[in-house]
């Protein structure tokens, strides 16, 4: 291959997918224990993962010092943080001080929550693909999308996806006619309809939709998630295996039903 | 019409050059013009399967670089006139292969022969890539192991989009697959997967399956392609591939754990 051929860099926006962490109290000690627990379980997809802090649950947003040190805590605790996401003209103050970028992909997100914020685990968003693609890799494929006028669009896949491929169906469901193959990964910010096994990953609602599902009719995946909340399959329970089922996500659980 | 037979895998050390050998003499035992091509720049195996590994003055690189013609590197078959070989260079490495090259030496051999078989390295790198780049078919080799089977997952995911038919919109390339080393003995078991796992995850059929036997490492290092010796289970399989590789339908044999006749027992055959 004639390396002058090629572009010396290729631009791509809106193309990885990066977790989001939402803070449900600023409590750096517990933040770390949890995250620190998260990243033990799954080094592989979570270990040095990007992460954008989401700010937006606080009213009173803790000052620069405050959040220079919750960056230091992520750090230790395994991830890295490279931004915040947009909010208030407040957090954008602070991300200017801080030199960070903010993301602002899940405004879904942003309604501020009570003040008096449920000690609920912190949590994150749409880690897809978190570990980064080998060089090898080929670069993720979107699948093929028709965007007629009235901005209706699906995107199919006809035929098996193979290990090392990634597909994304970007703002939309995401149907598969054949096998996902282990070490194969699909994304959709809709629905995941995989007409075929899963034996690679599933990843649905990859910008932060939690009423998306994963459905497929031979269920050995190596992991799944919805919204960001995923479950690597290594301890998955026998009577799963092999079943027609759908995946969904009930507050922050997976829920795995059968389709009769 | 010539078409280009690429023989991979990802993973190493599955057969694809023992099936290369065993398929391009096949082919040619059949009646047509094969000539095989050793991809495997500075790990030349090729030649010693073949038994012409004393034979090679000239070899691909050399063509590529315009420092032989094709006529001074083929090497002719003692046994089989109709089958040439195109052996790798040992001395150097991949980056010694282009893409240019490699569409010139092909589209010559085109001219003159009926298939053009090449035998890839492992890996999914530049020479495996270069190997199977301007392919019509493909034969992925497989053995009856997770490790390689995710592997062949991954070569089968390459075929589909990184060949020269894909991209130019000619359409998919045919792929078979070729299960090696399989000893339904293990597979009974429970030790080996079966030819259904394979064909389940892979979600293609096979082209053959070649069972394990003490025959094929004889035949290598003899340098003689197992396919010669029809008097074994692993020879009469390569056989059966190449006919169904040719359109013939034949049923798969060597499935099943092999019963011992009521003579061969009395007298310990």
């Amino acid at each position: 291959m004639s390396a002058s051929l090629e572009a010396a860099c290729d631009l791509r926006i809106g193309q990885v997918g990066v977790g989001t962490l939402k803070l449900q109290r600023f409590d750096l000690a517990a933040i770390k224990a949890e995250m620190t627990t998260k990243v033990q379980t799954a080094p592989q997809l979570l270990r040095r993962a990007p992460v954008i802090v989401d700010l937006n649950t606080f009213s009173d947003l803790p000052d620069v010092a405050a959040v220079g040190e919750l960056l230091d805590t992520l750090r230790e605790a395994g991830v890295l943080p490279v931004g915040l996401t947009y909010g208030s003209s407040a957090v954008e103050a602070l991300s200017v001080e801080l030199g960070l970028p903010l993301f602002s992909r899940f405004r879904a997100n942003y309604e501020p929550a009570s003040p008096a914020a449920q000690p609920e685990p912190a949590k994150t968003t749409a880690a897809a693909a978190a570990d980064p693609a080998p060089a090898s890799a080929p670069p993720a494929q979107r699948s093929e999308s028709a965007a007629p006028a009235a901005g209706f669009r699906l995107s199919l896949h006809e035929g098996h996806v193979r290990s090392g491929q990634q597909i994304y169906a970007r703002g939309q469901d995401l149907t598969i006619l054949g096998n996902v193959g282990p070490g194969a990964e699909v994304i959709a910010d809709g629905n995941i309809h995989i007409y075929g096994s899963l034996r690679g990953r599933a990843l649905a609602g990859a910008g932060g939709e939690q009423r998306a599902r994963v459905f497929c009719r031979e269920f050995r995946a190596e992991l799944v998630a919805v919204a960001g909340n995923y479950r690597v399959l290594d301890d998955a329970p026998v009577e799963l295996h092999g079943k027609a089922l759908q995946v969904r996500l009930d507050g922050e659980r997976l829920l795995f039903d059968p389709l009769s | 019409m010539s078409e280009v037979i690429v023989v991979t895998s990802g993973k190493g050390g599955v057969g694809k050059t023992t099936s290369s050998a065993s398929i391009a003499m096949g082919l040619a035992r059949r009646g047509h013009k094969v000539v095989v091509i050793d991809f495997d720049v500075g790990l030349r195996n090729l030649d010693l399967i073949m038994g012409c590994e004393r034979r090679v003055v000239y070899d691909f690189v050399n063509v590529i670089n315009g420092e032989a013609s094709l006529r001074q590197a083929l090497i002719k078959d003692k046994r089989q006139e109709n089958l040439s070989i195109l052996a790798a260079s040992q001395t150097r490495d991949k980056d010694a292969l282009t893409q240019e090259g490699v569409e010139r030496v092909l589209n010559e051999l085109r001219a003159d022969f009926d298939y053009i078989v090449c035998d890839s390295p492992a890996g999914i790198e530049k020479g495996a890539h270069l190997a199977m780049y301007f392919a019509d078919r493909a034969v992925v080799v497989v053995n009856p192991e997770v490790s390689s089977v995710r592997d062949s997952d991954r070569v089968l995911g390459l075929l589909a989009s990184k060949t020269r038919r894909v991209e130019q919109g000619e359409g998919k390339i045919q792929e078979h697959l070729l299960l090696t080393r399989y000893n339904p003995k293990r597979v009974a078991d429970g030790d080996m997967m079966s030819l259904k796992d394979v064909e389940e995850i892979l979600g293609i059929q096979v082209l053959g399956v070649i069972p394990e036997s003490e025959e094929v490492l004889q035949s290598s290092n003899s340098g003689n392609p197992v396919i010669l010796d029809l008097d074994s289970p692993a020879g009469q399989a390569y056989d059966d591939a190449v006919a169904r590789l040719l359109g013939e339908s034949r049923p798969l044999r060597f499935l099943e754990v092999g019963k011992k006749g009521l003579f061969q027992r009395l007298f310990g055959g």
